[in-house]
């Protein structure tokens, strides 16, 4: 009896070790005791938001340096070659592996991707109104599917983070590109299901995900997969919602109060009332595009993103100018907003004699900072009612539906009050070709739509740009190094 | 048991010839005393007896030609062959070998000279030796390779114990264990109640803690009582004056007034008026003078300790007192301690017991190793014109400095910080006899401790004219604050252990020991602080007692929780005690640890091979040799509790709405590592202990490897991770080290001494800091506003990391010649060395230039007794380490500096050394450099005393049993190179804070008078 007593109590614990062991953080904001409430499930994703407006971390990372710059639309600019040099360098194909830029375009990503993981793996618990829980699931599915997006674009295949990661999964090797493809059409297709649709949110959430937008990325992830006929049938869903129209005038677009508009179908949010956006970790809220793209000299600018002649000359290829020209580009002898008339002496003699119009802003719309180059607040138009309708346009043609395609990329040029296109087969898959980059010049979609559609080598060959390489960028050496060489580079590079 | 030995003797008895008695009295030879508890044994059988409260044994023999084994602890044991004697008294002579002393190893205790691992002792005597303040410096100098610096020479202040050297980027504190209770620090623990204090330094001796014994494991036993023992009350007591044994040479104030001068002319500016005339200002303020005092210190100490045949006890309760060299009873220390250990035998199969203590302790705390705003740091920088007190008697502020720098006694003396410590740390056990050999013991104990923190900020203004109030911020408080902190710690274990002995065959001993432990411990921790008071008297400083509203009252509650659950088991043999192994295997769950990582295996295996009790063994000078190795791996869990969860921070925003709302994002910026687990150390260990003459000469050396891996460390990571590194089981480290202690006594004449001595070397450095692990900066000095220390691959451990002086520029064109510093170096401004050869004085210049980590350190000691004296010298100290000196605050123009200033350059071939003065400094000369490091290695008489016992035959008269009076000085000489005020610096605030002096609170110069008297 005693000796039974006696072993009992030694192996006594073996029974409650379980519990025994598990202790949970008592007091203070931990990951275990967040995620409870509603309220905390709406900060979630708005930090996964947070990420979209990264644009300094630390490197430069702008949409417009690899959609406009990269393409035959614009140069690089700035106050001369060495000014951001490892983008010059980009830009003519010479491939450096190891800049920032590329490092921290990958980061911002990847720490996009890791907070929509992170609402996409805490929020089902949290018991709270199941529209709202649908709805913010279906914000951090576009979120991730986004940032894959832009990763798949730019680099093919990549680790496949489709989970919070462990520290010992930090060395996560590629992914196919199928695969990454594959995650964003399953995060769309499920996000476009239970997001709200734009009229179904209050004013005060202007700006959130919708579910037109998932839809329309999803539009452009069927047109890089050519899956012609699924990109026709969600389009036109979008375009049969009801929920979108085209803005009367088209200048009146890139105005603040053109930001969020009837147009808008994913803009992503700036203010100018709160400093720049520095990246990472920062409470600040507007944007650099504005600075780095106003001319330098008197308009206090950085003078990135100069139109070339060749786009120009693409607005006056139907033998008369292209009204949509005056809103894009600015010429010399043109006001630029309060700041002066654009003259190259003006500009500090930069030679350029155009520069970019869409995200200019007026002195009056600076933030109120003391900072000498007051940022802007511009949202950054990312997918816009034009650009749906030309994708459907696309979609039609490529699926055979020629009088579809017709009626939305007429629909765009009416807006503009220029002639209809009545061409048909190659002719009208140029026209709606030539639509995009005219409707959506500057607005970095360029490259990734010659890359898109087969067209780089051709159209980019001259600027350096090599078929079976350039397609895509390279890896960053940096991952490469930090993963002990389980991220493999691009072919070419 | 009483079945058994029938059965033995049975056997016996149907062998051999007929049995008969023995009988006698055993005495100890030196003072014919009975010796108690004297243990006989007829060699080669389990037939034994125990000597009663005389002395007295008897004992039946099998047969005329059996051996009689006389065994006492401490003393030479003895053989004698019976024949036909039925009387046998035996006088035991004191023995020098330690051979049979008993070491408490983890659950366990083994013979000296059965132990295949590295286990160093320091004993009761040894403590008693010489009055220590603080459990930890019984081990300094005292144990090879156990390396204690005092943090702080203030009462009451912590020790770094460093078991083989830092072999951690994180803390590196051993693991300490009471009575079988590990506790967080010894502060609580009076000296005198200590009966033992073993380190256990291999792995493969502290495996059997696992988790916890990577940086070693001090186990201290305190004093219990022994059977059959008259009872006995012992009064200790000593009282005793403490004074700093040296000053820093600082400029007085005309010396200050010159250098002033330059300053100012240098900067382009006219010289103060008052600093004209530097001859009218004579020697001015010693400020060193006017914090440093004498001090008291005493102890008073009450033990009762006895025993019966079935059970034993102490008493005790001590009172201890200590203020402080500097500010007196503003860093008072007291501790009052009553402990009750007993053990009492229940039934024959079951021992209960207890070992209990309370410590009450009140510290009165001054700021100090701080760089802004200590005493010492305001002492050694203050100017010397400015007087102590205005000529109204009031304090005088410097109309020089108006931060940090203020006036060091009215600081003092408006200093008012109290911790509070009520501390309950004790154990009740159960030992069960099972059967033959099993026995079973089970443990419950309770560290409970209660703690306020008061903290009192008075009202003062030291300005001349009160109306308008011009004194400097430093020197006046216009608003009184009151705080108040409660903390509570709670502590509780319950062990299970089962130990199996046996022998087989008469040549195997076996013990097998299994076991279960679970603990848990929690923290809570609440405060609150409010302002305005309208009475100034601390008296009245409480929250309550505040006139501002409640809305200014701050609160605050924390409280956190951890546990460990743990199995192990450890297995000793030997083959007639010449062949030894041991193995131990410990599983530890800890809660601290990420899901993925709760439960750690820690192994260890040790072999020794004694050569002297080999057979063709014929070397008679040398008694005892015995080779043995170990390994064995453990674990440090020291990481805090949740360490693997993460914070959610706020302020992710976004902007919604064409309003531009700016809505909060929160997320966990650091990812969380579930698979977080402890840092591993792997050691190697050779050995030999040796005694040679009959164990007049000891000797043990150990040659070990220890490397740490997993350690952790928040190393870069790949981007992919989409958050800041988490902390991560990436970076290793490496000790390696050899230890030596040899020592001689000789107690065969009236003249009884011991020499000896120990040194321990190592050399400990960072392996790597993970994939891409990027150095770790420490060791802020903000005189020159950058970090002293750099820890990183392939160098010690924080390592001094600075610019390399190389001269003083001696003239313009020197200036031009050189590379480029910056555009106002001038002649007189130090050159430093351009490494990278760019032409220009940058960071890429800088490099190692000096290591705190000592090569060796070392202790030895000599004691002499003879009739009555006693007297006892012990020495300590370090070799090869350096001290950067940051005890200047050159960031400030108007400071005072160190009197090796006068040697300043003033004009070219003045001085190759000691740059110009200057208010501004444009050229950096206080920047990080090798010029503010110097040569740590110090030796220190430690202690040394000189006691008396007073005759036996005196003592019999007024029925005392002994008394002893006796006279200690402490830390009497110091030899070093160093200039500061102490080279005896400590790790204050972390691993990486090793050896900059920020004005380091010295140790005492102490002499005392005791005297110990047991009745």
């Amino acid at each position: 009896m005693k000796k039974i007593s006696i072993l009992l109590l030694f192996f006594a614990f073996s029974a409650c070790q379980k519990d025994f062991l598990e202790k949970k953080p008592i007091v203070g904001i931990t990951e275990e005791n967040f995620y409870r409430t509603e309220a905390d499930a709406i900060a979630a994703v708005n930090a996964a938001y947070a990420t979209l407006q990264f644009q300094i971390s630390p490197a430069g990372h702008f949409r417009w340096f690899w959609g406009d710059i990269m393409s035959d639309d614009a140069v690089k600019g700035g106050s001369g070659d060495n000014d951001v040099n490892s983008l010059l360098q980009l830009e003519t194909f010479l491939g450096p592996t190891n800049t920032d830029l590329l490092e921290s375009e990958w980061g911002a990503n990847y720490e996009g991707i890791y907070r929509a993981n992170v609402v996409l793996e805490k929020v089902p618990a949290i018991s709270m109104d199941d529209d709202l829980k649908a709805r913010i699931l279906g914000e951090a599915k576009f979120i991730r599917a986004w940032n894959f997006y832009n990763l798949v674009t730019m680099f093919g295949g990549v680790p496949l983070a489709d989970r919070v990661l462990a520290p010992s999964e930090y060395n996560l090797p590629r992914a196919s590109a199928d695969e990454v493809w594959a995650l964003i059409e399953k995060d769309l297709t499920e996000a476009s299901a239970d997001l709200w649709l734009r009229s179904e949110y209050s004013a005060a959430d202007l700006g959130r995900i919708t579910k037109g937008a998932a839809q329309a990325l999803l539009v452009k992830t069927y047109l890089w997969r050519q899956k012609w006929q699924e990109a026709k049938t969600v389009a036109a869903e979008i375009i049969a919602s009801n929920e979108y129209e085209l803005t009367p005038n088209y200048a009146d677009i890139f105005t603040i109060d053109g930001e969020n508009n009837s147009e808008s179908v994913f803009e992503i949010q700036y203010m100018n009332a709160s400093g720049g956006n520095w990246g990472k970790n920062n409470a600040n809220e507007g944007s650099f595009t504005n600075v780095f793209q106003r001319a330098r000299g008197q308009f206090a600018g950085f003078g990135f993103n100069i139109p070339t002649q060749n786009f120009v000359d693409e607005f006056f290829k139907e033998g008369f100018e292209d009204p949509r020209l005056k809103s894009t580009v600015f010429r010399v002898g043109e006001p630029m907003g309060d700041r002066g008339t654009f003259t190259l002496a003006a500009t500090g003699d930069m030679p350029h004699v155009f520069y970019p119009k869409k995200y200019f802003n007026s002195k009056t719309e600076d933030a109120p900072f003391g900072d000498p180059s007051p940022n802007g607040g511009s949202n950054d138009r990312v997918i816009r009612f034009s650009d749906v309708l030309l994708m459907h346009a696309e979609a039609a043609f490529q699926s055979g539906d020629e009088a579809a395609a017709r009626i939305s990329l007429n629909r765009v040029r009416a807006r503009v009050n220029i002639p209809a296109v009545n061409a048909s087969g190659t002719a009208l898959l140029d026209a709606i070709y030539r639509e995009r980059r005219i409707e959506l010049g500057l607005e970095a979609h360029r490259f990734f739509d010659l890359v898109r559609t087969g067209r780089a080598p051709q159209v980019l060959g001259s600027l350096g740009f090599t078929a079976g390489t350039h397609e895509l960028f390279p890896i960053p050496q940096s991952q490469i190094l930090a993963t002990n060489g389980v991220l493999r580079q691009n072919p070419g590079y | 048991m009483r079945i058994y030995l029938s059965i033995f003797c049975m056997i016996f008895a149907g062998v051999l010839s007929a049995q008969s008695r023995v009988a006698g009295k055993v005495t100890l030879a030196a003072d014919k005393e009975a010796a108690i508890g004297a243990t006989i044994q007829v060699k080669g059988t389990n037939i034994g007896a125990v000597t009663d409260i005389e002395g007295n044994y008897s004992v039946n023999v099998p047969n005329t030609q059996a051996i009689l084994v006389f065994s006492y602890t401490g003393f030479a044991t003895q053989e004698i062959e019976v024949g036909n004697q039925t009387t046998i008294n035996v006088a035991l002579s004191e023995s020098a070998s330690q051979l049979d002393e008993i070491v408490v190893t983890g659950y366990g205790a083994q013979k000296r000279s059965n132990i295949s691992g590295s286990v160093a002792t320091v004993s009761a005597a040894e403590i008693a030796e010489r009055p220590i303040l603080r459990v930890e410096q019984a081990l300094q100098g005292r144990t090879a390779g156990v390396q204690i610096a005092q943090n702080s020479g203030s009462p009451g202040s912590t020790l770094s114990v460093r078991v083989r050297g830092v072999g951690t980027i994180n803390n590196a504190d051993p693991l300490y264990i009471v009575d079988g209770i590990p506790v967080d620090g010894l502060d609580f623990l009076n000296p005198n109640d200590i009966e033992t204090i073993n380190v256990l330094k291999d792995a493969a001796s502290a495996a059997i803690y696992g988790s916890r014994g990577a940086n070693g494991v001090v186990l201290i036993t305190t004093k219990g009582g022994k059977r059959n023992q008259d009872g006995k009350i012992s009064y200790e007591a000593y009282q005793g004056l403490q004074r700093a044994s040296r000053f820093v040479d600082l400029l007085t104030a005309q010396e200050y007034a010159v250098l002033q001068s330059e300053a100012y002319i240098a900067a382009g500016k006219t010289p103060l008026p008052e600093f004209v005339y530097p001859a009218a200002l004579g020697e001015g303020t010693n400020w060193q003078e006017a914090i440093f005092q004498t001090a008291p210190i005493a102890s008073h100490q009450l033990t009762m300790t006895g025993g019966s045949e079935r059970s034993a006890y102490t008493i005790s309760g001590n009172y201890f007192s200590q203020d402080g060299i500097v500010g007196g009873d503003k860093a008072n220390f007291q501790r009052g301690t009553v402990r009750f250990n007993g053990v009492n035998d229940l039934k024959k199969w079951l021992t209960v017991g207890n070992n209990l203590g309370f410590t009450w302790l009140e510290r009165q705390g001054l700021s100090e190793n701080n760089q802004y705003n200590s005493p010492l740091i305001r002492a050694l920088n203050m100017d010397p014109i400015t007087p102590i007190h205005k000529a109204d008697g009031t304090y005088a502020y410097s109309n020089y400095s108006s931060t940090d720098i203020a006036n060091p006694v009215n600081g003092i003396e408006q200093t008012y910080n109290t911790w509070r410590s009520n501390r309950f740390v004790g154990s009740v056990f159960a030992d069960v006899k099972l059967a033959k050999g099993l026995t079973f013991r089970s443990a419950f104990s309770l560290d409970a401790t209660f703690a306020v923190q008061r903290g009192f900020n008075p009202k003062y203004d030291l300005s001349n004219i009160s109306s308008i109030s011009e004194a400097p911020v430093a020197e006046k408080s216009l608003i009184n604050s009151v705080s108040v902190g409660n903390n509570t710690w709670r502590n509780w274990q319950l062990e299970n252990v089962l130990t199996y002995q046996t022998q087989i065959a008469g040549e195997h001993n076996l013990t097998f020991i299994g076991g279960t432990t679970a603990l848990e411990n929690r923290y809570d921790g609440s405060g609150g602080a409010n302002t305005n008071l309208p009475s100034n008297d601390p008296k009245d400083a409480y929250i309550s007692n505040t006139i501002d509203p409640i809305a200014s009252q701050s609160a605050y509650q924390f409280a956190s929780e951890s546990s460990l659950l743990s199995y192990f088991t450890k297995a000793n043999y030997d083959w007639n005690n010449t062949l030894l192994f041991s193995a131990t295997l410990r599983a530890d769950g800890s809660s601290r640890f990420g899901k993925n990582n709760r439960f750690g295996y820690f192994p260890s295996f040790s072999a020794g091979w004694v050569a002297s009790h080999a057979s063709f063994w014929k070397v008679d000078a040398v008694n005892f040799l015995k080779v043995r190795a170990s390994w064995g791996q453990n674990g440090n869990d020291r990481i805090g509790d949740y360490a693997f969860t993460t914070v959610v921070n706020n302020g992710q925003n976004y902007t919604f709405s064409n309003d531009q709302i700016i809505t909060n994002g929160a997320v966990a910026l650091t990812s969380a590592n579930p698979d977080l687990q402890w840092e591993t150390s792997t050691q190697t260990d050779i050995g030999i202990d040796a005694e040679l003459l009959d164990g007049r000469i000891q000797f043990t050396t150990d040659y070990y490897i220890k490397k740490t891996s997993d350690m952790l460390y928040a190393a870069p990571i790949p981007l992919v991770a989409g958050t800041a590194p988490p902390i991560q089981n990436v970076a290793t480290a490496e000790n390696r080290g050899w230890e030596l202690a040899l020592s001689y006594r000789n107690f065969d004449n009236a003249l009884r001494y011991s020499v000896g001595g120990n040194v321990a070397f190592v050399k400990s450095e960072v392996t790597s800091l993970g994939r891409g692990g990027e150095p770790v900066f420490s060791g802020f000095v903000q005189s020159a506003n950058a970090n002293a220390s750099k820890t990183d691959v392939g160098q010690p451990l924080a390592s001094f990391f600075g610019f390399v002086t190389d001269g003083i520029f001696q003239n313009q064109s020197e200036v031009e010649a050189a590379a480029f510093q910056s555009n106002e170096t001038k002649p007189g401004d130090i050159r430093f060395k351009d490494l990278d050869g760019n032409g220009v004085i940058d960071a890429d210049d800088r490099t190692w230039i000096g290591n705190p980590t000592p090569a060796f350190t070392y202790g030895f000691n000599a004691d002499l007794q003879w009739k009555g004296f006693e007297l006892n010298m012990f020495f300590q100290g370090t070799h090869g380490n350096d001290i950067y000196v940051n005890t200047t605050r050159f960031d400030f123009p108007f400071v005072n500096r160190p009197a090796s200033s006068l040697g300043r350059w003033t004009g070219e071939g003045t001085s190759n050394t000691e740059p110009r003065v200057s208010l501004t400094d444009p050229n950096q000369n206080a920047r990080v450099s090798d010029r503010f490091v110097e040569d740590g290695s110090y030796l220190r008489l430690k202690t040394i005393q000189l006691g008396y016992n007073l005759p036996k035959a005196w003592l019999k008269k007024v029925r005392f049993e002994k008394m002893k009076i006796y006279v200690t000085g402490q830390n009497m000489l110091t030899f070093t190179k160093y200039s500061g005020l102490d080279p005896e610096i400590g790790s204050v605030g972390g691993s990486l804070e090793l050896g900059i002096d920020r004005g380091f609170y010295p140790q005492a110069r102490t002499v005392l008078g005791g005297v110990s008297l047991t009745f």
